[in-house]
């Protein structure tokens, strides 16, 4: 086996685990009660997936009765490709910089091209994964429906090979330049963080474009009579500022045995293998360059003269002193600040620019005034679940005993109770969940001009549903935290407790929703249905945060590092 | 004061016996080093008084408590320090050092005249406000022994601790390992160091396939091997497969 060959297959082993998933299963025979938990994940996605085919097939129909059916393989390929741009840059950063393996890799006989490739390998498989249940529902549903012939589904599998690679090899060409950039000084941290919030400002900046173009709003009746009466028309109106869903777009419609789906091909693989090339160029010429550092020490030691004053505390609570620890762990590992703290707040802001950038933006502010006049109860109901979504969804109480990794022994030496260690860890989550909150409540208020009522309303409902939320998400990374990972981003995205945590949130705010619903239609008074529902919300927060404090004192113990 | 009693440990759901019934028992004021071929239980059974890893069977006792019942107070009198120097690269050295402060209740005065003197025995002063993740493997070696040391615990379990360290750094923990011990403690430490554990300890358990194959002071062992130039052939002998 070649060496690049051996450390791809090295890498890609290593990423998901499949010798150590070996191990346990067949030798040791642990964790088998986890292949029913994924199974059962895994059909409890099936309804959602069912509706989402459904809604391709609707959504299919609706364009074929204007002639328009090719748009939706190019709304397919260019919501793919945008998702991996925005998604993967954070995934690039933590996978080329960040895996604890590269400092042995450095050692090696190799070159940096083939240590990139190998990296680059790994993500790009999780790509595949990740675009999966989005891309391929809306390819297969095109195929069927245009009862495309063998040379679709022949050209839809390579098509989708080759979907990830524009957006990543560009993303990547941009990681590797900024970590050469940023890569020097003191402050080299808060250079990849700020240097990453560019990249992602850019990338929204992007897809506003995009979105931009796409949209329709603004066209009189004429233009869209033009629009429609072309062939092509929404195809071209939706990749204008992105042609490579254009050419995907030929390629998969019109085949390759045409002149424009050849082309199509030859362009959309073309681009894939020069960004590519570039991307390995540049890895041979700067990828070390950026590791070398990060890696070098940033500190600075005072040589001669005085040494530096000492600042000692003393004698700070237990739950004090590990909350600072949470606090500071996560604050200075960029992939989880990014991920943890900067994610859930700008989750709400990227929501308002969003429907800023859309024309019909002040819009959607007076669809919410009205329904929350005519409805209170859905109104409410919508605004209490954004600010429980937004102060949950980064994964913060789903990863924090995972987040500590190897260091997990501290945790286990230290004389302090494990229900302090759980309540230190459930108040950072707050705090983490109250910037979210916090988040959400200002774009409400000063984007929606929602009344103090409302926001007071869904804050007393949305508080204590969130410490309930935690404590579950607390819960399931107790009963199986992740403590032996090599990149911090498989601590918190690529972490299954952090997906299986999303899963049960999320039935759980369904039946919420339900129950909402329910008792404003039961003639209550808003008030009484408000009550009744904090109450609800503060009764389940207690039960579990018990709970979890008492699954510590059992679950703690047999932890083992 | 550290009481082991019949405890086993095994992997791989029983396949692999890494501590097969280990019965020892260290008095205060001693140093007590546990040597042993690699993969024979050192670092299990340390794992184990500490109470990171849990016995399947058997029991532990520090100063007559049992670890895992009474784990809070066992762990309060006890501190530990790794093979591996694994702790919170993102922490300066000194919030590593405060944090165990805190969490073991170590006062603001004798924090500040612990810490002050390690550190500067061991030369950390300049380094202890820089980031850990810019340590050398001996430079986090020496803050995990400081916050040990700082602690001030009445037993001290180290395994390996003199890995990494360079020669004065070394010389100054076995001195503090002979003070603590003199002052009452108790020491339970594994190495691999053949001359410091035969110039050190008062007393020597060598374990060899997860089981006790010796224990006593230099001589009582010289007693079991036709070989006793030194402790290296004692413990070739004795390890033999």
């Amino acid at each position: 086996m070649s060496p690049t060959a051996a450390l791809i297959k090295a890498a890609l082993n290593s990423n998901f685990g499949w010798s150590v998933v070996r191990h346990r299963l067949f030798v040791q025979k642990r964790d088998r009660w986890m292949v029913p938990l994924i199974a059962l994940a895994v059909v409890g996605v099936v309804p959602t997936m069912v509706l989402y085919v459904h809604l391709l097939g609707a959504a299919f129909d609706m364009l074929k009765s204007l002639g328009q059916e090719k748009a939706l393989l190019t709304l397919a390929v260019l919501a793919g490709q945008l998702i991996i741009l925005v998604f993967g840059l954070f995934y690039l950063i933590a996978t080329f910089y960040f895996s604890r393996d590269l400092e042995y890799l450095v050692a090696l006989p190799l070159k940096p091209s083939q240590i990139m490739l190998s990296k680059f390998a790994v993500v790009l498989i999780n790509e595949y994964l990740t675009m999966a249940p989005i891309i391929l529902p809306a390819l297969i549903v095109y195929g069927v429906k245009k009862n495309g012939g063998p040379g679709y589904w022949i050209i839809m599998p390579l098509t989708y090979l080759l979907l990830p690679v524009i957006p990543l090899a560009a993303a990547g060409l941009v990681v590797v330049g900024m970590m050469r950039l940023v890569n020097f000084g003191r402050k080299k941290d808060l250079l990849i963080i700020i240097g990453s919030l560019v990249l992602i400002a850019a990338s929204l900046f992007l897809q506003f474009g995009l979105s931009r173009a796409a949209g329709t709003s603004g066209l009189d009746a004429q233009a869209i009579i033009a629009l429609i009466g072309s062939p092509d028309g929404l195809v071209q109106t939706i990749g204008r500022r992105f042609p490579p869903a254009i050419w995907a777009t030929r390629l998969l419609h019109d085949g390759l045995l045409t002149v424009s789906g050849f082309t199509g091909f030859a362009l959309f693989a073309g681009l894939s293998i020069l960004l590519f090339g570039g991307l390995m160029a540049g890895a041979q010429r700067y990828f070390f360059g950026g590791l070398v550092g990060l890696s070098e020490r940033s500190g600075v030691r005072v040589r001669g003269g005085k040494a530096l004053t000492i600042r000692f505390s003393s004698g700070r609570h237990p739950v004090r002193a590990i909350f600072r620890r949470e606090v500071r762990l996560m604050n200075r590992t960029p992939i989880f600040l990014l991920n943890g703290v900067l994610g859930v707040i700008m989750i709400p802001i990227v929501l308002a620019l969003t429907l800023s950038s859309s024309k019909q933006g002040s819009d959607s502010a007076d669809i919410l005034r009205l329904m929350t006049s005519a409805k209170p109860v859905t109104g409410i109901l919508v605004t209490t679940m954004f600010m429980i979504v937004c102060a949950t969804l980064g994964g913060v109480a789903s990863s924090s005993f995972s987040r500590e990794g190897r260091k997990f022994w501290i945790s286990k030496i230290i004389p302090v109770d494990y229900r302090q260690q759980v309540l230190a860890k459930f108040l950072h989550s707050m705090a983490i969940a109250l910037l979210g909150i916090g988040s959400a409540l200002a774009v409400l208020v000063f984007r929606f001009h929602l009344g103090a009522w409302q926001w007071l309303s869904s804050l007393a409902l949305a508080l204590p549903v969130t410490a309930f939320i935690n404590s579950l998400n607390l819960t399931v990374d107790l009963a199986r935290p992740l403590l032996d990972w090599i990149s911090p981003q498989k601590a918190m995205k690529q972490n299954l407790n952090v997906l299986i945590a999303m899963l049960l949130d999320l039935g759980f705010l369904f039946l919420y929703g339900l129950a909402f619903i329910a008792l404003g239609r039961s003639g209550l008074s808003l008030a009484v249905v408000i009550g009744i529902l904090a109450a609800l919300g503060v009764g389940l927060a207690c039960l579990a945060y018990a709970l979890v404090r008492q699954f510590a004192l059992r679950r703690y113990p047999s932890i083992e590092t | 004061m550290i009481e082991i009693d019949h405890i086993s440990k095994s992997y791989n759901k029983g396949a692999v016996r890494a501590v097969d019934d280990l019965t020892l028992t260290v008095p205060s004021g001693e140093i007590f080093g546990f040597l042993g071929p690699n993969g024979a239980g050192k670092t299990t059974t340390i794992k184990m008084i500490v109470g990171i890893l849990k016995p399947d069977s058997g029991t532990i006792r520090i100063a007559g408590l049992d670890n895992r019942a009474e784990a809070l107070r066992c762990k309060a009198m006890t501190a530990y320090v790794p093979d591996e120097p694994e702790i919170y690269e993102r922490l300066k050295g000194i919030e590593y050092l405060n944090f165990m402060g805190d969490v073991y209740g170590v006062s603001g005065g004798e924090r500040r005249s612990r810490v002050e003197h390690w550190l500067g025995a061991f030369e950390l002063s300049r380094a202890v406000a820089d980031p850990i993740q810019t340590y050398s493997h001996g430079m986090r070696q020496k803050i995990i022994l400081t916050a040990a040391l700082m602690v001030k615990p009445r037993v001290l379990v180290l395994d390996e601790p003199m890995v990494g360290l360079d020669p004065r750094s070394s010389h100054l923990l076995k001195e503090a390992m002979r003070e603590h011990c003199d002052g009452g403690g108790t020491l339970f430490f594994s190495t691999h160091i053949m001359e410091v554990a035969e110039r050190l300890c008062d007393r020597l358990a060598i374990i060899h396939k997860g089981r006790l194959a010796a224990c006593g002071t230099m001589n009582e062992l010289r007693d079991l091997a036709k070989d006793k130039a030194s402790l290296e052939n004692i413990f070739l002998e004795l390890t033999e497969s």
